[in-house]
């Protein structure tokens, strides 16, 4: 089971055995860990010049406090919520808090994962104790500076908005006063600083409130800088030429007769990829992009397809069918009780296959990096998810060692996962190195569809047995698909098998280790190589959750038909908290019921042709979850066509930093969810895929959006995830819907009214 | 070398009239507000005002805005302070934020000819706008809040006119 993600081998930042430090330095008051690079010589350097702001936080002379978020910000707003974290233990006013994106200097490494890497929906609870304590830590060194400055005793000093009075004496200094009064300096052993009492929730004055954002003003004047706006002097512009394979073509010949008639060209250069990460790629190099692009249109390139060049995806769910029918294929990835002595007592079973297809991220800003080399370092522009990974691919095209890249983080144009990887970077290091320029290479949005790492092919079986009295007594799941998390070579991304058959990718089955309790219980991950090597798979968007509880919760739907039993009391009696389920399934019974509540389910009759479903998920992993549930509204047509009229989301996220954002993020997830479920579907053919703009592959319109209630229950616990568990939660529930609504049993993703139609029929 | 009016301003674009307008405002000017989505006009990232009207960028040639006034996104207001825009900040609509530009450019287009839309007529004048991160219910917000200033800004207006 994949418990959590311990990255290991990647240098790690173990701030546990770190001295945290507050010191004066010449440009204002740095606040950050000791034994990291650059910060002592941030706190000893006297000349301004020499002053490195990049630690934690900064509070300068004005009194302006700098956060540094080490987390990518693609739309989630986490720069925001770690400067709210900080604002809350530090005192400051909420006006005074700025943000700057890092670098990927090892010391802004996430503190729980040891790298630069932002996904899972982790962010927040992974860094909400090191920012609260950062903060405070921060808040006790100027308080007692104020204390010895006024000459009172700290105990009777309060601190609020950034000033620190003394009621009695009704002296105050502000924190500007303080920094510039150079007299906070202090040293927290890591024993002192876990020591800090931080504020319970019932004094928090800024946790749970839904502060202005501090990105969203230049999100609304067009000055917010992503990758894709960087200008650097002298800059070239890189368009590339991708081959119609997705993955394995080879270059056997480049003509660039007729492109060396376009105004600006350059050059043509064909990429010598080492890392692996593109096979088969040109760059057209010009003085504008669009005569890079005109240049790029212009080569006439011959290829080799390559091993991959005659798949599709009928051949990949083939193969997936035929591995899965194999009793020695894949691991384990859950082994409860005995499923096959189970079967055999069994009063019934039943079995149904759930497939989904190729997804791609299609975040609105496409894919770019900017290259430069200045001496001896490589310098990336990027919007980037995963720093630590993407500067090592950087170094690999460019031929040098890691140390020597610089990556220069921006505003992500959506992420989605699509930007853990960094295949840009190879186009931009190999054309700069070219032309001896500094270069930006932007993908086409045809470059970016058909090279996407996309959300996997998946075929998963589930065989359900159940008892005399139609209780659920076995489950058998097995899950066939490329396995996204493998192809990173990150040996500590994956995960043991329960079996020892050695390690699994848990990116491609989390979910499935669900909290019903069934007391014989089996998963295995399966790895379809043909896919893996056709069609490289990332993380999109909840990852494996996404199609895991699609099967999952379909299932349990058909359970509860084929048993007479209505769905959600089904559900309700499965999550009976029983052994290792105790905790999470009451919780997910309970953001069931408010889901339920909230949407009227059973209260009463709904016309001919419409249904509610529903569906509940522990996305994103076991141990990382949100506890979120759905109920979905929809009418079917006869022709089978299906409209969503509602959604209604609820979901369990312990604390809430940010209400209105989660809010947001719920709602975003929620549609991205129902847009994976009803008109999102990439296919291969020939090796390649097929869908090139936003005419094939079409994500969801405004017309098509459906209304949304979302509750937010916060209870206390400690802060969950919540960019992704509602994208797992609203297919299920939509199939679920539609079967209540017209006896459609649809086990295909995306939803299609041909497919029910025929389903009605049957 | 073809002379544009950007912004009420007048430009000479090193750029080939053949070449996408959209193009030469990022990189000849160096106003990167409007944004390249899929070079199709098929998402509305690119969206700019041509004598009034929305239009994509990427689809739209040099030559073809000779003698005609474009607005981007920088131009919008002065202070960034048109209704969509602080419409935009109340009702936090962005989230990734790229796609945001176009959308309220493409807004403000509406809400120029028509300052009291229905739903209908929002949805209508905005389904060419994609947004990945799907804020489109902020967004409609968004248009109606700043829509129903602009009605009480021109109401005072016309109040005063007649003082």
């Amino acid at each position: 089971m994949n418990t959590h993600v311990k990255i290991t081998n990647v240098e790690s930042a173990d701030l546990s055995r770190r001295s945290f430090l507050v010191g004066t330095a010449a440009a204002g008051l740095a606040l950050g860990y000791s034994a990291v690079p650059g910060l002592d010589s941030a706190l000893a350097a006297t000349a301004p010049a020499h002053f490195d702001p990049s630690v934690w936080y900064s509070i300068a002379p004005d009194g302006l406090v700098t956060v540094t978020c080490g987390k990518a910000d693609m739309g989630q707003h986490i720069a925001s919520t770690m400067a709210q974290i900080v604002c809350e233990e530090l005192g400051a006013n909420w006006k005074d808090m700025r943000v700057q994106l890092a670098s990927n200097d090892p010391k802004f490494n996430d503190p729980v994962l040891g790298a630069q890497i932002t996904g899972g929906s982790w962010s927040t609870m992974m860094n909400f104790d090191a920012m609260s304590r950062a903060g405070a830590a921060g808040r006790i060194a100027l308080t007692e500076a104020a204390s010895a400055s006024m000459g009172v005793p700290a105990g009777e000093l309060v601190v609020r908005d950034g000033v620190i009075s003394h009621p009695k004496s009704k002296k105050q200094m502000s924190f500007a006063d303080i920094v510039k009064s150079g007299k906070a300096t202090k040293t927290f052993t890591a024993d002192e600083l876990k020591a800090i009492t931080l504020k319970t929730p019932d004094r928090y004055t800024l946790i749970g409130v839904s502060v202005p954002q501090l990105d969203i003003p230049s999100k609304t004047n067009g000055t917010a800088k992503y990758g894709i706006d960087v200008m650097l002097p002298g800059m070239a512009y890189g368009a590339v030429v991708t081959p119609p394979v997705r993955f394995g073509a080879t270059v056997k010949s480049v003509d660039d007769s007729a492109a060396k008639k376009v105004p600006g060209f350059i050059k043509a250069v064909t990429l010598d990829d080492k890392t692996g990460t593109t096979t088969g790629w040109v760059v057209a190099v010009a003085n504008t992009f669009a005569g890079a692009k005109k240049a790029a249109d212009a080569l006439k390139i011959a290829y080799d397809g390559g091993p991959n060049a005659k798949l599709s995806s009928e051949s990949l769910f083939t193969e997936a069918k035929r591995l899965q029918g194999l009793d020695d294929s894949g691991q384990f990835f859950v082994k409860d009780g005995d499923t096959q002595a189970a079967f055999g007592t069994a009063a019934k079973t039943l079995e149904a296959e759930y497939t989904t297809n190729i997804n791609i991220h299609a975040p609105m800003e496409p894919m770019n990096a900017t290259a430069e080399f200045k001496g001896d370092i490589l310098h990336i522009y990027s919007g980037n998810q995963f720093a630590t990974r993407s500067g090592a691919i950087a170094a690999g095209a460019a031929g040098i060692d890691p140390k020597f890249v610089v990556m220069h983080q921006m505003w992500l144009g959506g992420g989605f996962g699509r930007r853990l990887d960094a295949d840009m970077m190879v186009p931009a290091v190999q054309a700069a190195k070219a032309v001896g320029r500094p270069v930006k290479v932007i993908y086409s949005r045809e470059n970016d569809m058909t090279m996407d790492f996309s959300r996997p092919l998946t075929y998963q079986k589930v065989k359900a047995g159940l008892d005399a009295d139609g209780r659920l007594i076995a489950l058998n799941h097995d899950v066939v698909s490329a396995w996204p998390t493998a192809r990173w070579g990150i040996p500590d991304f994956l995960s043991p098998s329960v079996d020892k058959k050695g390690p699994l990718d848990a990116f491609t089955v989390n979910g499935s280790d669900f909290f019903y309790s069934v007391p014989n219980h089996n998963v295995r991950a399966i790895k379809n190589e043909m896919a893996h090597n056709a069609t490289p798979s990332g993380q999109l968007r909840s990852v494996a959750p996404g199609w895991t509880f699609w099967a999952v919760e379909s299932m349990i739907d058909e359970i509860a038909a084929a048993t007479g039993k209505d769905p959600a009391q089904l559900r309700i009696s499965l999550l009976d908290g029983a052994g290792k389920n105790d905790g999470g399934a009451q919780r997910l019974r309970n953001t069931l019921l408010a889901a339920m509540g909230l949407a009227g389910y059973g209260t009463k009759k709904l016309p001919k042709g419409e249904g509610m479903g529903v569906a509940c998920v522990s996305s994103q992993e076991r141990a990382t979850a949100s506890w979120t549930a759905c109920v979905a509204h929809v009418a079917v047509a006869s022709s089978g066509e299906v409209t969503v009229k509602k959604l209604t989301v609820a979901t369990d996220v312990g604390t809430q930093v940010h209400p209105d954002n989660i809010r947001a993020q719920v709602e975003g997830a929620a549609l991205w969810g129902m847009s994976l479920a009803m008109f999102e579907k990439a296919t291969l053919k020939d090796g390649g895929i097929e869908q090139t703009n936003f005419d094939t592959y079409t994500p969801l319109r405004m017309s098509q959006m459906p209304e949304v209630a979302v509750s937010v229950i916060a209870n206390g616990e400690k802060a969950t995830g919540v960019g992704e568990p509602a994208v797992t939660v609203v297919a299920p529930a939509i199939g679920n819907a539609v079967f209540n609504a017209v006896g459609a049993r649809v086990r295909s993703l995306p939803i299609t009214a041909e497919a029910v139609k025929a389903a009605m029929k049957a | 070398m073809p002379n544009l009016n950007i912004n009420g301003r007048n430009v000479s674009v090193d750029a080939a009239g053949d070449s996408p307008l959209l193009w030469a405002i990022r990189e000849q000017l160096q106003m990167t507000g409007t944004k390249f989505g899929c070079g199709a006009g098929l998402c509305g990232a690119c969206t700019v005002h041509v004598n009034g009207e929305a239009v994509r960028s990427c689809q739209t040639m040099v030559s073809d805005v000779v003698g005609k006034k474009v607005v981007t996104i920088e131009g919008l207001s002065t202070k960034s302070d048109h209704p969509l825009q602080k419409a935009w900040i109340t009702e936090q609509v962005p989230q990734c934020g790229y796609c945001q530009s176009g959308q309220i450019m493409q807004a403000a287009a509406l809400l120029a000819k028509n300052t009291n839309p229905t739903r209908e007529e929002v949805v209508e004048h905005m389904n060419g706008n994609l947004c990945r991160c799907m804020t489109y219910s902020r967004i409609q917000k968004a248009i109606m809040r700043a829509a129903s200033e602009m009605r009480t800004a021109s109401n005072v207006s016309g109040d005063r006119r007649a003082t």
